[in-house]
């Protein structure tokens, strides 16, 4: 569950990333978030996953008031969100799957458990059989998938994407999308932002649009013009 | 597939085995990481190893000079003569007396005879001595004291003896005993002093090796903080990687006092043969040498402690 009330955030030196956002996601629900770029998208998704904390106004993520999350509380608030990163944000020195089972590591699973966990996500990622290598020898959307591979691997409760698909090509973005349902479905919240429209077509769920940090649009599941 | 983790089931096996866990991955990655940078290694190593080796090589020596200072100070028992005519029995009483204090190791008794007799056995006194009437010489006390007596206990038993009326001379070497002990804590200050000083160079060697791996780590410690790492996860391979590099320099402290040791035996031996092999030249025990390493190992986590306090970004989004 994802609340936002009368969310701003304003970075230091600049506008209004985000003003006023109000919106609820239900446990198990999946949206998007779009918007033109600089509407504020990754923002919004930081501020889930406690990367940044609002200027204004209160976020609750699974029934906690993150103002009230500090210091040991935001480690394990991460633990519990997985996060795929516009940058990517791999370990080019560590192998494909060391970089995967990192969310592992830190949650204390075993090695054993740990590799086969992590050789799983690679799989359903497309990314099977490339466990050795290196990231800085994958081509961008292999990285990109690396990255979502260790956004789902521990099974957060909360996954959050932040252009998981910008790189991949549409075949391979609506593959993604299906898994992210996946996980919706066994009872993740799933929220991806992008600007794929043709993407959140076909994928029907519901869609927030962002303009200018505000929330201009909030669309239910199949409401998207087709 | 299953259904999101929840704490519970991340805890599998219980938090004794994930803190055992988390620990040996902290383990693996700093010996990488020390693999990583040898050429780093080995120069934090062998300079933090010099450090150490520094005072340990001092407190060799000076264990040393302290066994020479001793055998130097052997000669320097306390002589109390009585007054000449002192029959047998007042010498017994008084060496009883003075065998009961605290500051007195031993008492020896010579008789006027045994003074005679070596007196004679010294080249060309034989004939004259030979030529007395009769035997001019005291008895004589040899009062040796305690190693562990000050230089001030002595003078108070010194002053005591010669205020009574059975002495006739009591000849001290206190002075020289006084110096000797001076010395001595003079040494054992420089010791404290320069250890004191060369463990924090250790300790800002160590420092400095540690903040250099953080500040070439900042992407990956992100990324750990990002995935759910504590702060004592984040810290833990640069804390033991401190600690071997504290061992490791330990280690090489060790081996070049050992080397240091090596290399004083044999002018050490002729020292004390010259000596008559009274000094005992000691060797360094395992003790000292145990307790270094362990002081270095602290001395690596203490300073790869305060570097990770200090250069570790804190993980609090603004
Ligand atoms: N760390 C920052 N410091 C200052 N300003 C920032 C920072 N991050 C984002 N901004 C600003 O906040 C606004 C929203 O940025 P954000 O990254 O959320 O947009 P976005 O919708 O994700 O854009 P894109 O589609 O290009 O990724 C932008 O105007 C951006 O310049
Ligand atoms: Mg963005």
């Amino acid at each position: 569950m994802i609340r936002f009330e009368q969310v701003s955030k304003r970075y230091p030196g600049g506008g209004a990333a985000l003003d006023g956002v109000s919106f609820a996601l239900e446990q198990a629900e999946m949206a998007f978030v779009t918007g033109h770029s600089g509407a504020g998208k990754s923002t919004l998704l930081k501020l889930v996953g406690l990367l940044e904390r609002p200027s204004a106004g209160v976020v609750t993520v699974t029934a906690r008031n993150l103002r009230q999350v500090r210091r040991r509380g935001i480690a394990q608030h991460r633990r519990a969100v997985g996060m795929v990163f516009q940058d990517h944000r791999l370990l080019l020195d560590r192998s494909v799957q060391a970089n995967v089972e990192l969310p592992l590591v830190v949650a204390g699973v075993p090695a054993s458990e740990r590799a086969k966990r992590a050789r799983a996500a690679l799989e359903k990622v497309g990314l099977g059989g490339m466990e050795q290598r290196l990231p800085a020898r994958l081509s961008t959307g292999e990285q990109q998938r690396v990255g979502i591979a260790r956004a789902i691997v521990a099974r957060p409760a909360v996954l959050l994407a932040d252009e998981p698909t910008g790189n991949l090509d549409p075949q391979l973005a609506v593959e993604i999308m299906r898994l992210f349902a996946e996980f919706q479905a066994i009872g993740s919240t799933v929220l991806v932002a992008t600007h794929d429209l043709f993407l959140i077509k076909r994928i029907r769920k519901r869609v927030l649009v962002l303009d200018h940090g505000r929330l201009v649009d909030d669309l239910a599941a199949g409401e998207v013009a087709a | 597939m299953n259904a999101p983790e929840t704490r519970a089931s991340a805890a599998r096996g219980g938090a004794l085995a994930r803190w055992w866990r988390a620990h040996r991955w902290a383990l693996a990655q700093s010996l990488l990481r020390l693999r990583e940078h040898p050429l780093g290694t080995l120069l934090t190593v062998a300079v933090m190893g010099l450090a150490l080796a520094l005072p340990l090589s001092f407190y060799l020596v000076l264990l040393n000079l302290d066994r020479f200072g001793q055998a130097l100070g052997e000669g320097q028992a306390v002589s109390v003569f009585l007054q000449a005519g002192d029959a047998q029995a007042q010498a017994q009483a008084l060496a009883r007396t003075l065998r009961g204090e605290q500051t007195v190791a031993a008492v020896t008794l010579k008789s006027p005879r045994q003074g005679l007799a070596a007196l004679a056995a010294l080249q060309g006194f034989g004939p004259a001595l030979a030529a007395l009437p009769d035997n001019p010489l005291p008895w004589v006390l040899v009062v040796e004291p305690r190693v562990a007596a000050s230089p001030s206990q002595i003078a108070a038993l010194v002053r005591q003896l010669r205020a009574d009326p059975r002495v006739a001379l009591v000849q001290d070497q206190g002075p020289f005993r006084a110096r000797l002990d001076a010395l001595r804590g003079f040494g054992a200050r420089v010791m404290q002093v320069l250890a004191a000083l060369l463990a924090l160079a250790a300790l800002l060697v160590v420092g400095a090796s540690v903040r250099n791996d953080i500040q070439s780590r900042s992407q990956e410690i992100e990324v750990l903080q990002l995935v759910g790492a504590s702060a004592a996860f984040v810290r833990r391979p640069y804390l033991y990687a401190g600690l071997w590099l504290g061992l490791l320099s330990g280690v090489v402290a060790v081996a070049l006092t050992m080397l240091l040791e090596a290399v004083l035996a044999g002018p050490a031996a002729r020292v004390d043969a010259a000596w008559g092999g009274r000094l005992g030249l000691v060797a360094l025990d395992v003790t000292p040498l145990l307790a270094l390493l362990l002081a270095a190992a602290m001395l690596g986590w203490l300073g790869a402690r305060i570097a990770s306090a200090r250069h570790l970004a804190a993980d609090e989004p603004a």
